[in-house]
């Protein structure tokens, strides 16, 4: 495969919007090209990430919306949908088609519009992600599957609430200094551990909130990315699955599919988690976040929740986590997250992060799980 | 060849009359919760139903507080995973059992729920 580089990425501000997903999309990708120091005509395919769209929009076929939207619309085009991993996996794709020589430069992002739905319906659409069959029939909802997962994380490792609240209180501190990020305000363990019970043993904040928002990023061929100024080298971008359903997971303090992506990524960069400078993950709750770094191979599994209340996870901590703020306090628009967490490692790889630089960071990873841990992408990039 | 040995329908018509269905391949052994086309372990298609007792212990549970929309009026409710005693598990609605009693390791009896012509797997006390 040829190599690829990140030349240009583009994220709206998270919160509540009052324009359509691929009306944000398209703010995101005017950012990305901008960035990218390109002609808009010299993207040669867009691969865009959507979840609910159907559902919260009434809107279907959101390829060629987007596209024209953007004033591009005879660009081949395809929407993506892997849950909570959609715009990670459209990301791949977009990745192996500039690697083939198929194109030279390839826009890929993704949106997701919800916030103006009342939340029981969008509860319900998410819970569309798990299987209509054994599953949503139980009124399982997303923080139902990761309470799961966090009880027996806890009977077998020991952890705690206290320590998944030392990662929401992580994340936002990290949060505060991402002006795109949806919360921007610091909070204690004791905000966490007093807030309500969403599906026990998780509580409103160590939930991430819904989102409206969009983000979008340029990947060049090297010909085109040696014109920029600093390319960001996709080292390695990589899938794995997991059984759909819950019955079927021998193991449910572990997350297997994070293990096989991660395997796979670090052998094709030539990498290991000690490479690793600055990470962003997938913390849709804050045991997901645990469940992750030990998934990743950046502590022992176990090890998770001990990190994140020794503080290895914050920036200036062994290894940085989530410094966007993450999932927790930047936001997760479902469709746009993989996305946002790929422009945010190469913010960082290109010192561009301002108050929240991981200072000297040359590799980074993100990771991005859909649904019931079925779903999980991994990739690496670098500087050189 | 020939149609799944237990499909979707058959599981849940048969849950509804009270009866668990798994699959077991008779060429490596392995045990399955319907349906599958090809053995997960050997990748051979030689199943054969099998009857569940309907006995397990949780293996880990949540209680929802923030439900979907048709579950609104039902919080709050508890569901398990539920580790069946022939080694397979599966994800059910718990029924009265009371919250506060809930504990991984609690001995629990399948028992179908039927609402609206729907069909879910339960589990209540064993």
């Amino acid at each position: 495969m040829r190599r690829v580089a990140v030349i240009g990425v583009g994220v709206t501000k998270f919160g509540k919007h009052e324009r359509s997903s691929a009306e944000l999309f398209a703010e995101a990708a005017r950012e990305a090209v901008l960035d990218a120091g390109i002609e808009p005509k010299a993207v040669q395919a867009l691969y865009y990430g959507n979840v609910t769209g159907g559902e919260s929009e009434r809107q279907l076929h959101m390829g060629p919306l987007a596209a024209s939207l953007l004033g591009l619309p005879t660009i081949p085009t395809t929407r993506f949908e892997n849950a909570c991993a959609t715009s990670h996996a459209a990301f791949r794709h977009a990745v192996m088609e500039v690697g083939a020589g198929v194109s030279d430069v390839v826009l890929v992002g993704g949106a997701e519009r919800i916030l103006h739905v009342p939340t029981e319906h969008a509860t319900e659409y998410f819970a569309y992600c798990s299987d209509a069959a054994f599953e949503q029939p139980t009124g399982l909802t997303f923080p139902g599957v990761f309470a799961l997962i966090a009880r027996a994380h806890m009977e077998k490792y020991g952890t705690t609430e206290e320590q998944m609240a030392h990662v929401a209180v992580k994340n936002h501190r990290h949060g505060v200094h991402n002006p795109k990020a949806q919360f921007r305000k610091e909070i204690t363990t004791e905000t966490v551990l007093k807030s309500a019970y969403v599906a026990d043993p998780l509580k409103l904040f160590d939930c991430c909130p819904f989102t409206d928002g969009g983000a979008a990023v340029i990947l060049a061929s090297e010909e085109v990315a040696r014109r920029h100024r600093l390319p960001v080298w996709v080292l390695a971008s990589e899938a794995a699955t997991d059984t759909m359903w819950l019955h079927d997971k021998r193991d449910l303090s572990r997350v297997t599919a994070t293990e096989r992506a991660a395997a796979s990524a670090y052998r094709r960069a030539g990498r290991g988690p000690q490479d690793v400078d600055v990470v962003e993950l997938h913390d849709c709750f804050t045991i997901a976040e645990i469940v992750a770094t030990e998934g990743l191979g950046l502590f022992e599994p176990g090890m998770g929740g001990p990190a994140a209340e020794k503080g290895w996870t914050s920036i200036g901590g062994k290894i940085p986590v989530n410094p966007s703020g993450g999932l927790k306090s930047k936001g997760h628009p479902i469709g746009a997250t993989g996305a946002a967490q790929i422009a945010e490692i190469v913010t960082q790889l290109r010192g561009d992060a301002g108050p929240r630089q991981v200072a000297g960071a040359r590799t980074g990873l993100t990771h991005t799980l859909g649904g019931n841990t079925a779903t999980v992408l991994v990739s690496l990039f670098g500087r050189d | 060849m020939t149609d799944a040995v237990v499909n979707l329908k058959d599981f849940f018509t048969e849950a509804r009359a009270g009866r668990l269905t798994g699959i077991r391949c008779t060429q490596c052994g392995e045990l399955a919760i319907p349906p599958k086309e090809f053995c997960g372990a050997c990748g051979k298609r030689a199943w054969e139903s099998v009857p569940l007792a309907g006995e397990g212990i949780i293996a880990s549970y949540t209680v929802i507080r923030v439900a979907p929309r048709g579950h609104v009026g039902q919080t709050p409710y508890a569901v398990a995973v539920v580790r069946l005693t022939e080694g397979v598990s599966l994800l059910g609605r718990i029924t009265d059992v009371p919250l506060e009693s809930l504990r991984v390791g609690l001995a629990v009896r399948f028992r179908p729920l039927v609402s609206g012509g729907e069909t879910m797997v339960g589990f209540g006390p064993a």
